[in-house]
């Protein structure tokens, strides 16, 4: 949900992103999963039978964490690596908590 | 691609990492294979490239094992995805460095582990995690995963988890642990001879757990995951000793994260399509491929080491990964007059590990009453959807096994091939039909084991083809 402040830990490069049309800051390395919890999105997947989903394994073996990138649908969240202007549509829309 | 790949190890985590730097130093052309963007799988998880000066002790550690694997000259398939395999010892592979197929004379397969789930009321709410998800945000992305963190599960892990988080910043509300540990811990005190970093390891993260008054509890376990649209707390309880929760003894707890961390699961399904003969062994996580003194399975010139081959820690992977790469390099006539005495060199830590294994298992192997927290309305199969009552029903309409709840219910059959639900599946058909696991099977994984795209298919089509008119 929050990224951690250490001395001498420097992210990559600030970039934007866009989720869901709104322009959301992110850093080289994150991953879109990263990206969306720290921008306060705890779910982004709605299933079949219309429930929230977000991440779950964490290492790309569950494919819960699916969003369209770019216009490609099925794109796993916590294996993909945020890029400067990637426009990201979660089918979940939620109320963001950040 | 001059001379042609002789050895192909699959996964870059500690055992495959240390497969591939001793297959190359005997002299042979290995490929390691990985589908993250970084070597080091989940013990070695290092901190995403474009980060800077935020690597851990313990990172440099795994950061400097890839720096020998890359001087010994091995092949790097970083974003590969091993997705299928056939019984003649083919693989085929998705990624942008790696070719679409490969036969080569030996495969060691070091393809690590996922988390075993667990079924409870509320556990596919967004929020809900595995403690790998946790520890992966944290390591890599140096995200807290939530602010009010609950830890639920067994085994040491956790506390480390637990310790990091804190030391991060992070609000830990509890750890649970369901082992009766302090009751069972005694009996096998005397195997952590020896064990002095994981001494140490333990020992910090319980100091720091205490300096934060972190409750840490042992026999206590989740009973239910509470929110709407996501986490907002849980329901835990007491256990017995057979982890079944105490009536009457349940507590609310607010959070809004839980980390489920009840062990892993041997990822065995390439050894499978590889023609591995399997064996069921609860202590080691379940099915596990068979083993020469070598590491070789029943597959000739097929080798699996590591957590992918029973549930182990990354100190065995490494020491198995050694073995192997040397025995498959001999086997290839690289050093093949020396392989036999440098493995017998091995051997002391070889046995040390599988020691420790051994007292882990029988402290940390999760009880039946696991199986049993899930309702009707409960959830098994994450990807399709499908909840007890729907097993319950196949089961009514007469189905009897694992192939066959799968054929009429779904089960099993989403993105995630069954890694997060077959387990479940398996528990709930065995408990309503009255019959062991083993009566009731398995259902034989399938390619693709990952969601791949149609072209990379047709690339697969292409290139067979291409080799018979050849």
């Amino acid at each position: 949900m929050s990224r951690i402040q250490s001395a001498g830990l420097q992210r990559g490069q600030p970039v934007t992103i866009l989720v869901n049309g709104k322009r959301e800051s992110a850093y080289l390395g994150e991953t879109i999963a990263g990206a969306l919890l720290a921008a306060g999105h705890r779910a982004w997947r709605r299933t079949r039978h219309g429930e929230p989903r977000g991440l779950f394994c964490g290492i790309g073996v569950c494919f819960d964490c699916t969003v369209t990138v770019n216009g490609a649908p099925n794109v796993r969240a916590c294996q993909t690596p945020v890029a400067e202007g990637m426009i990201i549509e979660t089918d979940w829309v939620a109320e963001v908590n950040a | 691609m001059t001379e042609p790949i002789e050895i192909v190890v699959v996964g870059a985590g500690p055992g495959g990492l240390s497969a591939a730097l001793a297959a190359a130093q005997a002299g042979a052309r290995v490929a390691l294979v990985d589908n993250n963007r970084q070597p080091g799988g989940q013990y070695f998880r290092q901190p995403a490239r474009e980060f800077r000066g935020a690597a851990s002790p313990h990172q440099r550690q795994g950061a400097d094992l890839w720096q020998r694997v890359q001087a010994a000259g091995v092949h790097w398939w970083a974003e590969t995805t091993a997705w299928g395999a056939a019984e003649t010892r083919v693989l085929t592979l998705a990624g942008n460095h790696a070719p679409s197929s490969i036969q080569p004379p030996a495969i060691i397969l070091a393809t690590g582990t996922y988390e075993r789930t667990v079924a409870f009321p509320g556990w596919t709410l967004p929020g809900v995690m595995t403690a790998g998800a946790a520890q992966t945000l944290l390591k890599e992305q140096h995200l807290l995963p939530g602010k009010k963190i609950l830890l639920v599960g067994t085994g040491p892990l956790q506390l480390v988890l637990a310790a990091e988080l804190v030391r991060a910043g992070a609000h830990v509300v509890a750890v649970l642990e369901g082992a009766p540990i302090f009751q069972k811990g005694a009996a096998h005190l005397g195997s952590l001879w020896g064990q002095w970093e994981r001494v140490v390891e333990g020992a910090s993260s319980w100091l720091t757990l205490a300096s934060h008054a972190v409750p840490y509890r042992t026999s206590w376990g989740i009973v239910a995951a509470n929110g709407n649209r996501q986490v907002a707390g849980a329901t835990i309880a007491r256990l017995d000793a057979a982890w079944q929760p105490v009536a009457g003894s349940e507590e609310q707890i607010a959070c809004d994260t839980i980390c489920l961390g009840y062990g892993f699961i041997p990822f065995t399904a390439l050894a499978q399509l590889l023609g591995a003969q399997m064996t069921w062994q609860p202590e080691l996580g379940g099915d596990v491929p068979t083993r020469d003194a070598n590491l070789q399975t029943s597959a000739p010139g097929v080798y699996a080491v590591g957590d992918g081959a029973g549930i182990g820690g990354a100190a065995l992977a490494q020491v198995e990964g050694e073995i192997a790469g040397i025995a498959a390099a001999a086997q290839l006539g690289h050093h093949a007059d020396t392989a036999a005495q440098k493995i017998q060199a091995l051997l002391p830590r070889l046995t040390r590990e599988r020691q420790f294994q051994k007292m882990y298992a029988a402290l940390f192997t999760p009880g039946a009453g696991l199986d049993t927290l899930a309702r009707d309305e409960t959830i098994l199969c994450r990807c399709e959807e499908i909840t007890q009552a729907d097993v319950r029903r196949a089961i009514a309409l007469g189905a009897n096994s694992a192939g066959e709840v799968k054929s009429i219910t779904r089960g099993g059959m989403g993105d995630c091939q069954g890694r997060m639900c077959s387990h479940l599946l398996a528990h709930a058909i065995a408990r309503e039909t009255q019959q062991t696991l083993a009566q009731v099977g398995r259902v034989r994984p399938r390619p693709p084991l990952f969601p791949t795209p149609i072209p990379v298919l047709g690339q697969v089509q292409a290139a067979r083809a291409e080799e018979s008119l050849r």
